[in-house]
């Protein structure tokens, strides 16, 4: 024991004298860590991870596949960020899974502007974790058609999509 | 009171929040090398798998399609642990983490009459934010609220929170709960202890302190009286602090990264090998090294580097591997090292690193780790007869097989989940 602190003694005692930095945590980049948004923090600089994560516990990334939501200008290859802290709101884009699979749609708890709204909408729903008894699921994309959840479909929200990510270069 | 919140299944739990597809099914997670069963679904408890089969015994199960077995993947449960316990410290500040998914939340302050809605709300936003379920015990001693978290998993009509405040309670939690299953009370003592008639948490209550005293010692004792509703074990221990360095000057200076690696994996192994005869584990590996500072006329440098392990360790693949990674990290040609060392710390007991590898099941962790103990018996400090064959440069996570490793899904940009 008493060597141990001697030798912390030592290389801290040398780490002072080269002038260089104290034991450092490892960067994501080692650690694949949770990107604490404090972490490396500096004055003057535009912090992404602070500006689009209010909630670091909460927020999860999710890459685009195929072009359902291609309307609303988001592609395949796009990143999402997703946070799953915010309960969603009429119309906002979301990723929910639904019978096992992730899908990237909007929401309507109205099925505003879904021909025949009315009538699927008597059909129940018992499990959503919205508590609400009706949802829709829609594209931005004519191609596919809109979605009511049924209360045979296993389905949750899985989180709200806050910013979408693009590489264009 | 304490609050005990414990994930659900949580190696399982943390594969489900990415794979919706594994949502009811049967699924189990298989310890490093895919050698044996760490963590079970419900599902798959219901089938009959228990904790520590080996793999090759539920083979034919996961082939025929009625199991979905996964590889451990210490990345993505340890991001998801981090969230978790963040989410708890910012309701809780006195938080105690007490493994990578379990910890004590001190109720001081919260007012009593809220206890139960307090910690309802916690559930509820934990799901909500990480897809984890947990489950929460409260009663006025760590001993009672980990039974209280029993029965606050087994019965769905506790809605995940099951508080243990009256005598009443206690004691009816105490009757239905096997001795051999309090915390404190290992399965090697249960058996005597029925052997003698105490069968039942609430029997072993009711033996007087100085006969537990006698048979089982002055942890007996102590967990009699956290059975009693006083609170009992403290907290430093549950914190125990302490570091150990390995380090060595260089006759001569190295300045190739593999003469180093070799090095480094050799103090690495040093204090993985003192942390396995203290019983302990390490929650955090440094590596550092430096030039030769009293030679001016030749370019300095002193990098250091903290890797943090997922779940505490103490095997030396676990402990050489991080050391690797962090030089692999500081490395720079151009320089000759006179100096280098690992640095462990964050050391806990290994009893607590629960849920995991080591507490859960014995004879397991004896698999895990016979490697590291055979080793221990071949070397000496100073001499290393015996060496990993993955203590050489490069070779590391290659080795160790992960045949049905799901993705790193909540911290890498090129494995994040797919939305269509």
């Amino acid at each position: 024991m008493k060597k141990d602190i001697d030798e912390i003694r030592e290389i801290t005692a040398a780490l002072a004298a080269g002038g260089e930095m104290l034991p450092q945590m490892a960067s994501e980049g080692i650690h694949a860590g949770f990107p604490s948004p404090a972490q490396d923090y500096m004055s003057g600089v535009i912090d992404l991870n602070r500006e689009l994560v209010r909630h670091p516990e909460a927020t999860f990334y999710g890459r685009v596949v195929g072009d359902s939501m291609r309307d609303a200008g988001v592609e395949e290859g796009d990143v999402l960020v997703i946070d799953k802290a915010l309960e969603p709101q009429e119309g906002d884009m979301v990723v929910c899974s639904i019978d096992g699979e992730f899908a990237l749609k909007r929401i309507s708890f109205s099925g505003k502007g879904v021909s025949g709204a009315k009538e699927a909408s008597r059909q129940k729903v018992s499990y959503n974790i919205l508590g609400r008894r009706d949802i829709w699921l829609m594209s931005a994309n004519p191609k596919y058609r809109p979605i009511h959840v049924e209360e045979g479909n296993d389905f949750t929200v899985w989180g709200t999509v806050t910013y979408i990510i693009k590489k264009i270069k | 009171m304490y609050a005990l919140v414990d994930c659900n299944n949580f190696f399982v739990s943390c594969e489900r929040a990415f794979q919706p597809e594994l949502e009811g099914k049967a699924v189990v997670v298989l310890s490093n090398n895919d050698g044996c069963v760490v963590a079970r679904s419900n599902e798959s408890k219901a089938m009959g798998i228990k904790m520590g089969v080996p793999f090759f015994q539920i083979r034919n199960l996961s082939d025929s399609g009625r199991l979905v077995v996964k590889s451990s993947n210490y990345v993505l449960y340890g991001d998801i642990s981090r969230r978790v316990m963040s989410i708890l410290r910012s309701e809780a500040p006195r938080l105690e983490v007490y493994s990578i998914d379990e910890a004590f939340m001190d109720l001081t302050g919260v007012d009593p009459a809220t206890h139960r809605s307090f910690c309802l709300d916690l559930v509820r936003k934990v799901r909500l934010w990480t897809g984890i379920p947990v489950s929460v015990g409260i009663a006025p001693s760590k001993t009672l609220a980990k039974v209280a978290n029993h029965f606050a998993k087994r019965y769905p009509g506790y809605r995940g929170v099951c508080t243990i405040d009256t005598d009443e309670k206690r004691i009816k939690a105490l009757s239905l709960t096997p001795v051999g299953d309090v915390w404190g009370i290992g399965r090697r003592v249960a058996p005597k202890l029925e052997a003698m008639g105490i069968r039942t948490a609430l029997d072993f209550v009711n033996m007087p302190r100085e006969w537990v005293k006698g048979k089982l010692g002055i942890m007996g004792a102590r967990t009699w009286m956290e059975l009693q509703g006083s609170d009992a074990v403290p907290r430093e221990e549950l914190e125990a602090r302490k570091t150990i360095c390995t380090s060595r000057s260089f006759a001569d200076p190295i300045p190739d990264l593999e003469e180093l690696s070799l090095r480094v994996s050799d103090f690495a192994a040093i204090c993985a090998r003192k942390l396995r005869k203290e019983n302990t584990a390490a929650g955090r590996v440094t590596v550092f090294m430096f030039t030769n500072r009293f030679r001016d006329d030749l370019p300095q440098y002193y990098p250091a580097l903290s890797v943090p392990l997922d779940v505490p360790a103490n095997s030396n693949q676990e402990i050489v591997n991080a050391a690797l990674k962090g030089l692999r990290a500081i490395f720079k040609e151009g320089y000759g090292y006179k100096k280098a060392g690992v640095i462990v710390d964050e050391i806990i007991p290994e009893s607590q690193i629960q849920g995991s590898l080591f507490d859960e099941n014995a004879e397991m962790r004896e698999r895990e780790n016979v490697i590291s103990e055979l080793m221990d018996r071949f070397n000496t400090s100073d001499r290393s007869l015996l060496r990993l064959a993955s203590q050489r440069p490069g070779h590391y996570a290659e080795g160790i097989r992960r045949e049905h490793c799901s993705k790193l899904f909540s911290t890498s940009w090129d494995e994040m989940i797919e939305v269509r």
